[in-house]
């Protein structure tokens, strides 16, 4: 950065010094509170949901994740639909975009600005364009965590 | 946008409303929410009252624990609990501990402990019905194998 600014002419560095005067500062703690908020009230959903699949189906709370997951997705996916999702991005950030739900709201955001070329190789080609990292890191760190528990099993250390 | 949310809302409601309806059993409602201390049971009436209200009681006596259901069948003992909340990062190691305490305490008797909800719920439904006289023996018997198999199930 100090080299960059060395490079500088000193019209250049009267400029950078204007421009951040005048730069508007970001809300990083007004942003962090309400990603928490919503990310919290999500989660609170995410619960509700996790209880009802408890209370009226034969779930224990170890296997109740799975459907409890599927619903959350779907129901950002439909949500993102509606166009609702994305309202809810712009306000909450991070909030909306970290828990599952931001996965669901990834793809059917992409295949929504995709549809104009095709169902192959508009909605079906770029669907993922997001969404494919988190699946792949995903599988890979799943696949890396099973091997070590594998290992210290067969060690005796787990 | 308003609409979508007003329908939404209204769905919502009407679930909540239609799923509290026609339910006699009232403690096994609100069991995953508040705290509810089942009586101890005994599937059948000789198998042994005193030695599990001596059971629940052994549990609640454990710090962590606050919330206990002890049901005993022919075989089988089954005792749920619930874990207080900054506790619950340690509920293999409590998990562990109650059983080895209760085995070295009872060896007659064959634990299944376990600190799922599902399994707590169901315990309580089970104590509720045979409370209120809608199970006999041999029904209250069967659905305490079938929730001992669900814990089975989860390992």
């Amino acid at each position: 950065m100090a080299s960059k600014q060395k490079k500088m002419t000193p019209q250049q560095q009267k400029y950078q010094q204007l421009q951040q005067k005048h730069e508007l500062k970001r809300p990083v703690l007004k942003n962090c509170i309400k990603a928490f908020f919503v990310g919290g009230l999500i989660c609170v959903v995410g619960q509700a949901i996790s209880y009802f699949y408890i209370y009226f189906f034969d779930f224990t709370e170890q296997s109740v994740g799975n459907p409890t997951v599927a619903t959350m997705v779907f129901l950002s996916m439909l949500l993102t639909g509606f166009g609702v999702y994305d309202r809810l991005g712009q306000f909450a950030g991070a909030g909306s975009a970290v828990p599952v739900t931001g996965f669901g709201n990834a793809v059917i955001s992409a295949a929504i600005e995709h549809r104009t070329e095709g169902f192959v190789l508009g909605v079906g080609g770029n669907m993922f364009k997001l969404a494919g990292s988190v699946i792949l890191f995903g599988v890979f760190s799943a696949f890396v965590v099973a091997l070590i528990k594998t290992l210290l099993g067969m060690w005796g250390v787990l | 946008m308003v609409y979508i949310i007003r329908v939404f809302l209204s769905i919502c409601i009407t679930l909540l409303v239609s799923c509290s309806q026609g339910q006699a059993e009232k403690e096994s409602q609100m069991a995953l929410i508040k705290t509810t201390n089942p009586n101890p049971t005994v599937t059948k009436k000789n198998y042994g009252q005193d030695n599990v209200e001596k059971i629940e009681r052994e549990v609640e006596s454990i710090d962590e624990i606050y919330d206990v259901a002890v049901v005993k069948g022919k075989e089988a003992t089954l005792v749920v609990y619930k874990v207080k909340h900054m506790q619950r990062f340690r509920m293999k190691q409590i998990e562990k501990d109650l059983t080895k305490k209760l085995e070295e305490k009872y060896p007659k008797e064959q634990f299944t402990v376990s600190s799922d909800y599902k399994i707590f719920l169901e315990a309580v439904r089970l104590v509720e019905r045979k409370d209120n006289g809608n199970l006999s023996d041999k029904q209250a018997e069967k659905r305490l194998n079938e929730i001992v198999k669900m814990t089975s199930d989860m390992k």
